[in-house]
């Protein structure tokens, strides 16, 4: 006890070049994304003269602007759909899956969990000739069901990972004591492991959430109809036409990526706690 | 107890809606794609098997092919060693620090959080040849590169500069993944080194090492498939460009199958792709072998 208390207290020279090294990189990480906040407040004129000062009149307009060239409102709500039942869906899926794998006893479990986990390993390029395919003939490209399908499809291998990892960890204990209570296997399921297993749940909704809401190259095959994009592919407008109304692209882009760093900044904590220890013992 | 648990009615009702939809989205389609590459199949007429002539073109009479492919591999290689190195290093100095470990680890975790298309966007502006870095660097009086419209060099430098702003993306996921398993690693085995006269460097190398080489497989493996299967960045900084120099597998795959419609052939570059990612995860594991140790 005393050692460490001693540590504390004497700052070896070590420690100060470790915290230099790691404040630098702290800049390298929020600068680019600080000077992005600041353009997008800036005018055309301003960005291509000064581009690193600070904006000397805050434009919000650029906001409005790009909010109505980029149809951002349609996009983020389509996002906020697609991206939403993902979620939902995945979860309840993933979670049946993942209990059944790791709290029933059956022969064939660990085959299937493996069976599932080589899901992690298929990029989505793979299927996505066949799928698009198949799904024009049954017209559901152009659709936002079309593109939330494959969406699930490819967030249950990490959403089993993870929730096979909690479910692991609980006692088992638990679930003999329900079952001598003459509760069944899905009262077992909805009334003991599902809310126990909120901080999984919390997790893995998060990577489903963010992956999937970043998602650019199915929902750029899928989607054509405008009014179905979600908020990546829209970004991808400022590319070509607007490509010389930076300002009204930085801002899209803020608009863009304010919603995950909301969340991230209240959670961020969680995440990456919840992220460890799923990790680790799955 | 033991009855309720081998209800195999349950079982089935648990597994089935997840196993559905992957035979449907995930294994069906892809044994089609297997099928698709063997067939000139446009857009708009059925397809008609011509044997391995996508695969003969491909590597024999496509350059541009040839350009993805080595961009690809220079990518996964680029990324593998550089992410993993740095990963590591930075999850050390993390863990080693008395204060504030928390929140430069959310620092370096919040780009992994956010869309790659917007960043690409970003960085694109960043590197524009008038713009962004060289008017800083024109202050200083040297004269920048035209950095993503570069074309010469085995490895043009536009790859360089979007290896290295994935590099900056990414870095936080090998972080996080080497940090949960180093503060998982007991405290009592590096106290015992340290009584026994082993030095920090010397604990790193053969107790750290050794314990982490687990997250080694996992974090390599994600690494190599996350590069390999690589989109979003180079669609939005330089779509493929100047004149197909900074194409990859999949952004050749895209403009194969969308913008010209020829799915067979672009269902070629993805089983090639999937080929890819198969054997670089097997290689991983040879390469690394994990023992196990007790407790």
């Amino acid at each position: 006890m005393s050692k460490t208390v001693q540590k504390k207290k004497t700052i070896k020279p070590i420690t100060v070049i470790i915290y230099i090294v790691l404040i630098i990189l702290a800049v390298i990480y929020l600068a680019p994304l600080f000077w992005m906040l600041s353009v997008s407040f800036k005018d055309n004129a301003e960005v291509m003269a000064a581009p690193f000062s600070l904006p000397e009149v805050f434009h919000f307009e650029n906001y409005a602007q790009a909010w109505t060239l980029g149809n951002l409102g349609i996009a983020l709500l389509n996002s906020v759909f697609v991206c939403g039942v993902t979620l939902i869906v995945s979860l309840f899926f993933g979670s049946m899956a993942a209990f059944a794998i790791s709290r029933m006893r059956w022969k064939l479990s660990e085959a299937t969990h493996t069976f599932f986990m080589i899901g992690m390993m298929v990029p989505v390029h793979c299927v996505l000739i066949p799928l698009f395919v198949r799904f024009a003939k049954l017209g559901l490209t152009n659709s936002r069901v079309g593109l939330i399908i494959p969406y699930i499809t490819f967030s249950l291998p990490m959403t089993i990972f993870l929730l096979t990892g909690f479910f692991r960890s609980m006692p088992g204990e638990l679930f003999e004591a329900a079952a001598i209570d003459g509760c069944g296997i899905y009262k077992c399921f909805f009334k003991i492991a599902l809310p126990l297993c909120r901080t999984g749940f919390f997790v893995s909704g998060l990577m489903t959430f963010v992956g999937n809401w970043n998602e650019l190259l199915l929902a750029m095959v899928f989607i054509s109809d405008p009014q179905k994009k979600t908020l990546p592919v829209t970004l991808t407008y400022f590319v070509g036409p607007y490509a010389t109304n930076y300002v009204q692209m930085f801002a899209a882009i803020i608009i863009a990526i304010a919603p995950t760093v909301i969340v991230y900044c209240i959670f961020s904590n969680q995440i990456v706690e919840g992220l460890t220890t799923g990790a680790v013992k799955g | 107890m033991d009855k309720i648990l081998r209800n195999k009615k349950a079982i089935c009702i648990f597994i089935a809606p997840s196993l559905i939809m992957f035979v449907l989205v995930l294994i069906i389609p892809m044994v089609q794609m297997f099928y698709y590459s063997l067939c000139d199949y446009a857009a708009l007429t059925p397809p008609n098997f011509i044997g391995l002539d996508n695969y003969k073109k491909l590597f024999f009479n496509d350059s541009t092919f040839r350009i993805a492919l080595k961009n690809s591999i220079f990518f996964m290689i680029f990324s593998g060693v550089t992410q993993q190195i740095f990963g590591l290093l930075l999850a050390v100095l993390l863990t080693n620090i008395p204060r504030g470990r928390n929140v430069f680890k959310n620092i370096f975790y919040l780009p992994c959080v956010l869309s790659s298309a917007a960043l690409g966007l970003l960085w694109a502006f960043m590197f524009n040849p008038k713009i962004g870095i060289n008017n800083l660097l024109a202050k200083m009086g040297i004269e920048g590169p035209l950095w993503l419209m570069e074309s010469t060099g085995f490895i043009v430098l536009p790859m360089w500069v979007i290896a290295f702003v994935a590099l900056w993306q990414y870095l936080g996921q090998n972080m996080m993944l080497y940090m949960a398993q180093i503060t998982g690693i007991s405290r009592d085995i590096y106290e015992a080194a340290s009584i026994d006269g082993a030095s920090k460097v010397k604990a790193f190398r053969y107790i750290t090492l050794p314990l982490i080489k687990p997250m080694v497989v996992t974090s390599l493996s994600l690494n190599c498939i996350g590069s390999l299967k690589f989109f979003d960045l180079v669609y939005n900084m330089t779509q493929g460009g100047p004149s197909h120099r900074t194409e990859v597998l999949a952004t050749q795959l895209y403009a194969e199958g969308f913008n010209y419609f020829k799915y067979g052939y672009a269902s070629a570059i993805s089983v090639i792709l999937l080929v890819m990612c198969l054997i670089v995860t097997l290689l991983v594991k040879k390469v690394i072998k994990v023992e196990t140790y007790e407790g």
